[in-house]
């Protein structure tokens, strides 16, 4: 028996080692490809994803359901305290509400006297948060739209409020998104009011930092963050947070955007910023203008009328 | 005359599979999008060593393969490299059965240890070689010590609710009977 189980194993042995030898070479061969050929083998990846995450939408759609209704169960318990806090908040609110009332209509009538316009072309496609990363390495959330709606890589993508992410991989019907708390994550901002521009990098907490600062001593905690458009990826001027500061003295932006619960998310239409490539042309009258011009006929009109209106 | 086992071992050998998109499902559904301080334990990971040491006919080699590269793709890791470690992790375990059979639970879990911290630093030593980007030392210990407090947890629930249990001598050799 015993030899025979030997026989047996020298014979199946050599073949079992082959195979897994094989399959961690092709498995290593797949990781290098990643590693060089990353935009290809992500591509893939987004199709393998596009292809599975939708079809289990059905199912954990009540299952986040039913956590989320547990969670919020939970809540009941302190709701009277809530409530007298909601109300000391909305009596606060009502104070504010009218303020912003007052600086709407003052906000409006600049700017029509500046006659300012503004972009046009932000319009946004709103998304729902389908999944995340699922592992504490990454952080990033997978939308329900694709490129079927458009959506290409690189688009900003914000909450009501601020900025979330960037737009990083797209299938036919999911996008993922890439948090700015992301290790992989960096967005160049400009600081107001100083001016100085950074990059906000990601380093998988809650407030990514701020780097590449020129001048350290302008930037304050509690300046506004917003984004500057350089490199041209992202429109510039979507907020992101304020700048504050943690406990070994590093400046760290705290996000406007509700990380807390990301459920729907805008992304924002963008394409391109224009550039002025040539350096203006020279302004020349007309050659067959006359010159001088002729005197307009109606300027003594005009000078007759004038004195009479003052 | 073997139909009863050899319904049971395909049955095991679907259900890796599928506790694996259990898992990944359970990864995936959207209750945290904030970055957390610490790292829940890998326990696909923890779950094919428990197997690959107790019953190695359960999780053959081409399951692990494919569904490890199922959960790096959607897990939205470095594709492969993981997969990779976990196959050479689980090879080694069930060469070592037969030296496991007699020996205490203890020197299992020992032995199961190395191999999670040996998969750990090779993943973080290769990504470092290619210079890949990655999480922070701090958070890949946590997840490691995570995963090895894990294993005896899992191996009781593996032994008590799925009835993976590790073969007397006696019923290995019946198995190679067949």
């Amino acid at each position: 028996m015993a030899r025979d189980r030997s026989q047996r194993e020298d014979y199946v042995t050599p073949l079992r080692r082959l195979l897994v030898g094989l399959l961690c070479l092709c498995l290593f061969a797949f990781f290098i490809v990643w590693r060089i050929d990353n935009p290809r083998v992500e591509r893939f990846r987004a199709k393998v994803v596009d292809h599975v995450v939708p079809n289990m939408d059905w199912m954990m759609a009540p299952v986040t359901g039913t956590i989320n209704l547990l969670r919020d169960f939970q809540s009941y318990q302190r709701l009277s305290e809530q409530n007298q806090e909601l109300r000391s908040e909305l009596r606060q609110m009502r104070a504010w509400k009218e303020a912003a009332l007052q600086l709407e209509q003052e906000n409006a009538r600049l700017l029509d006297l500046n006659n300012v316009r503004l972009d046009p072309k932000l319009t946004y496609i709103t998304g729902v948060v389908m999944a995340d990363s699922g592992s504490p390495f990454r952080q990033s959330v997978l939308l329900n739209i694709g490129y079927r709606d458009g959506v290409q890589d690189g688009w900003a993508a914000m909450d009501g409020i601020g900025l979330v992410g960037r737009i990083s991989g797209t299938g036919k019907t999911s996008a993922r998104v890439m948090l700015l708390t992301d290790p992989a994550s960096a967005i160049p901002v400009v600081i107001q009011p100083s001016g100085q521009s950074a990059l906000v990098s990601g380093d998988n907490s809650i407030s990514p930092t701020l780097n590449f600062l020129e001048n350290a001593d302008l930037v304050r905690p509690g300046d506004r963050v917003i984004t500057s458009g350089d490199g041209s990826v992202f429109p510039a001027g979507l907020l992101v947070g304020q700048v504050a500061q943690d406990r070994t003295g590093r400046l760290r932006v705290r996000l406007s955007a509700d990380y807390e619960r990301l459920e729907f998310l805008r992304i924002l239409r963008h394409h391109g910023t224009e550039v002025i490539n040539d350096q203006g042309g020279l302004i020349v009258p007309d050659p067959d203008a006359l010159t001088p011009r002729g005197r307009p006929q109606n300027l003594e009109l005009s000078q007759e009328a004038a004195p009479s209106d003052g | 005359m073997a139909s009863a086992p050899q319904a049971r071992l395909w049955m095991m050998r679907l259900l890796f599979p599928v506790l694996c998109f259990g898992i990944v499902f359970a990864h995936l559904l959207p209750l945290n999008t904030l970055p957390k301080g610490w790292a829940p334990p890998d326990l696909i990971l923890c779950i094919a060593l428990v197997w690959a040491t107790r019953r190695p006919d359960y999780i053959p080699t081409l399951s692990i393969f494919f569904t490890l590269l199922m959960v790096d793709l959607l897990l939205y890791r470095p594709p492969g490299l993981l997969t990779m470690l976990t196959l050479l992790g689980c090879e080694f375990l069930k060469s070592r059965v037969q030296a496991h059979r007699e020996t205490a639970f203890m020197s299992e879990w020992l032995t199961g240890a190395i191999v999670i911290s040996a998969i750990t630093l090779a993943n973080r030593m290769i990504l470092n070689l290619t210079n890949t980007e990655q999480a922070t030392l701090t958070l890949s210990m946590i997840q490691m010590i995570m995963t090895i407090i894990a294993y005896p947890l899992l191996a009781v629930f593996c032994q008590s609710v799925l009835n993976v249990r590790k073969l007397s001598p006696s019923e290995a050799d019946a198995m190679r009977g067949h």
